[in-house]
């Protein structure tokens, strides 16, 4: 089958490699009709996330058909034919996480869970295509994929929906749905979210769903910017004003309710700090640069909630902890507990609340993966969202 | 733990998989290989060899312990009779090929250590207690030395059992080998702990995670050189789904 294999900083390529095969009681193998790049499998294609291996199959936004399932799956959960969003975490459903609904810290599929113990103390769930410190598994961005924990995490699709309307419920949707939740909105709050990329645009739009009054919205690109705005969103671009300063002035000093961080660790900002942010993670001195969680923690009003759906890899510095602990804020954060939240927000997709395709400005063959890391990276082209098509042809130039 | 006066003698190997003898050979081999590049880079590793060759010279290393506790999500009763079913083992110690229960309390044990090269091992029970303790040690002519035991705890506040287990091992070479072995993980200290986190994955989840024979792309020398670091070199190449062993949870 043909599959994207990182092979090094900046290099994606494409290559035939071996059908996947069943190897757990619990797999299935699902033939990919959809899959997508995320804003993280940036950091992965600009080498900021240590322990990926040459060749690993990147991955973990994509749905299609199951096509063959192994001895130990429930049939009542899934089965051969079925059509299939995938999450991108990995969950046993037995773990005393799992039975607490915290799905992406499942204690039973990560193989490599040492490998996380030593940067965290102990391993979140296994990922999908999202280096060999959170498991190693090969990722979506594919022709077919082996899904552990098969009767668990995937959610059947009726028919009749198109791909592109559930696709997101792969990750992006839940979990801008999540930093939303994490938020802790009452009716009427003002949220202020870093970040219009596909997450933080479900993040606005949930914010609303959840109650919110106001939600500010942070970015530099203005085709992002105007998309916040067509949710209800006021805008901020950080390259015109001191977004600190800003979100005082527009909450009368007050301060947002809850901060949200939909961008992580690479943030970009203006600067003395951010500079020497940006050197110490050239020179593998700070694996992320936190300029958005800082700002977020001094903007966010006294005794509020920041909530982080970006991405951090390891340490960071000149986090302002003074600020943090004086204002006795709360900050909430995590990888998506997405078997919460497909089936909830699928309803809302059937009930034509929300069309997530909205997000989506490039569909491409598999093949031109290559291309669109870059295009995405470099924002060029206004691309905010690549949706691959794994069995589609790629056309003469 | 009541084998701590077990006698280790001076002539035996331990849990680690490759005696002293190999060791004395592959250090020998380093050294030489060293010597032949003619550079500063293969004087270090002939200089690391001629250290390694030394430590394997020299006597044994004092017997040393490692332990391990998980919280297992099941009760004591289910745990003791997963782990007191000795064939059971090999599907959660990643570094046993299989375990074969002989007569009376022995069993044998064959590990896979590198280059496939297997050690075995004769273990006799030396102390159970129903639900709560398995306890057993190497008998004299096995490949290597080693004693060990599992203990099952109800947590008083219902969240499972504690399950901890405790090996006794030496290392010839000592801390220079144990270095290596740390590196390709196959130190007592790792394979235990991992040991552990793989019979709570098998109890629970039914199966324990793996990538090993998955698909991926070209690895090339770096790919490759990445897999052994993060320890993803396996002596079960056959997938759990194949195996045809029942289903534990």
């Amino acid at each position: 089958m043909k599959a994207v294999c990182w092979m090094g900083k900046e290099r994606i390529e494409v290559h035939d490699v071996p059908d996947p095969k069943i190897l757990n009681p619990r797999d299935a193998i699902v033939r990919i009709t959809t899959t997508c790049i995320c804003g993280s499998d940036l950091h992965l294609y600009n080498g900021f996330v240590p322990t990926l291996e040459q060749g690993d199959i990147l991955g973990h936004e994509f749905m299609g058909e199951v096509v063959e399932v192994g001895p130990g799956v429930n049939k009542d959960k899934i089965s051969v034919g079925d059509r299939v969003v995938v999450p991108f975490t990995i969950a046993c459903g037995e773990c005393q996480s799992c039975k607490d609904q915290l799905w992406s810290l499942c204690d039973n599929t990560n193989p490599n869970a040492w490998l996380a113990e030593k940067l965290m103390g102990y391993s979140p769930s296994g990922l999908f295509g999202y280096t060999h410190m959170m498991g190693g598994y090969a990722g979506g961005q594919a022709q077919y994929a082996r899904v552990p924990m098969a009767d668990v995490g995937p959610i059947r699709i009726p028919d009749g929906i198109p791909d592109e309307k559930v696709v997101f419920l792969s990750d992006i949707f839940p979990t801008g749905y999540m930093g939303a939740e994490n938020c802790n909105i009452r009716p009427g709050d003002t949220i202020a979210v870093w970040g219009c990329g596909p997450v933080g645009q479900f993040a606005i739009r949930s914010c609303f769903m959840f109650g919110a009054g106001r939600v500010i919205a942070i970015d530099r690109l203005p085709e992002r910017l105007r998309m916040a705005e067509q949710a209800g969103a006021e805008t901020l671009n950080f390259d015109d004003v001191d977004v600190v300063e800003a979100l005082k002035d527009m909450t009368g000093n007050h301060g947002p309710d809850a901060c949200m961080d939909a961008v992580g660790m690479e943030a970009w900002g203006h600067g003395v700090i951010f500079a020497m942010d940006r050197a110490k993670q050239m020179t593998r001195m700070q694996m992320d640069r936190p300029v958005v969680l800082r700002q977020a923690i001094m903007a966010c009003k006294k005794g509020g909630t920041v909530s982080v759906p970006g991405v951090y890899a390891s340490f960071i510095d000149k986090v302002p902890m003074g600020a943090f602990m004086n204002k006795g804020l709360t900050m909430k954060t995590g990888q998506t507990h997405m078997m919460r939240y497909m089936q909830p927000l699928l309803e809302r997709i059937q009930a034509g609340e929300i069309d997530p395709s909205f997000v989506i400005s490039h569909k491409l063959p598999l093949e031109s993966a290559p291309g669109a890391y870059r295009m995405f990276r470099d924002k060029q082209d206004h691309c905010t969202k690549v949706v691959l098509k794994p069995w589609e042809q790629q056309q003469a130039a | 733990m009541n084998q701590s006066n077990l006698p280790f003698s001076r002539q035996a190997s331990s849990q680690f998989p490759f005696g002293s003898k190999g060791l004395l050979l592959g250090a020998g081999a380093l050294m030489l290989y060293g010597l032949t590049r003619r550079s500063k880079s293969g004087l270090a590793l002939a200089t690391a060899g001629g250290v390694l060759a030394f430590r394997a010279a020299k006597p044994q290393s004092a017997p040393q312990n490692t332990r391990a506790t998980f919280l297992v999500n099941t009760s004591p009763e289910r745990a003791y009779v997963l782990w007191r079913d000795f064939q059971n083992l090999p599907r959660f110690m990643a570094h046993l090929k299989s375990v074969q229960v002989l007569e009376g309390n022995r069993s044998e044990w064959i590990a896979v250590g590198p280059m496939d090269r297997e050690v075995r091992w004769t273990a006799e029970i030396t102390g159970e207690r129903p639900n709560e303790l398995i306890a057993w040690r190497s008998l004299p002519g096995s490949d290597v030395e080693t004693s060990g035991s599992v203990e099952f705890r109800r947590d008083p506040l219902d969240r499972g059992t504690y399950v901890t287990a405790e090996v006794r091992y030496r290392i010839p070479g000592g801390s220079a080998t144990a270095a290596l072995a740390g590196i390709f993980g196959k130190h007592p200290e790792f394979m235990v702990r991992e040991a552990l986190r793989r019979f709570k994955s098998l109890v629970e989840a039914g199966e324990t995670p793996t990538i090993s024979g998955q698909t991926h792309g070209p690895r090339g020398l770096h790919g490759r050189t990445e897999e052994v670091l993060f320890r993803e070199t396996t002596n079960h190449p056959e997938p759990q789904a194949a195996s045809g062993l029942p289903r534990i949870a």
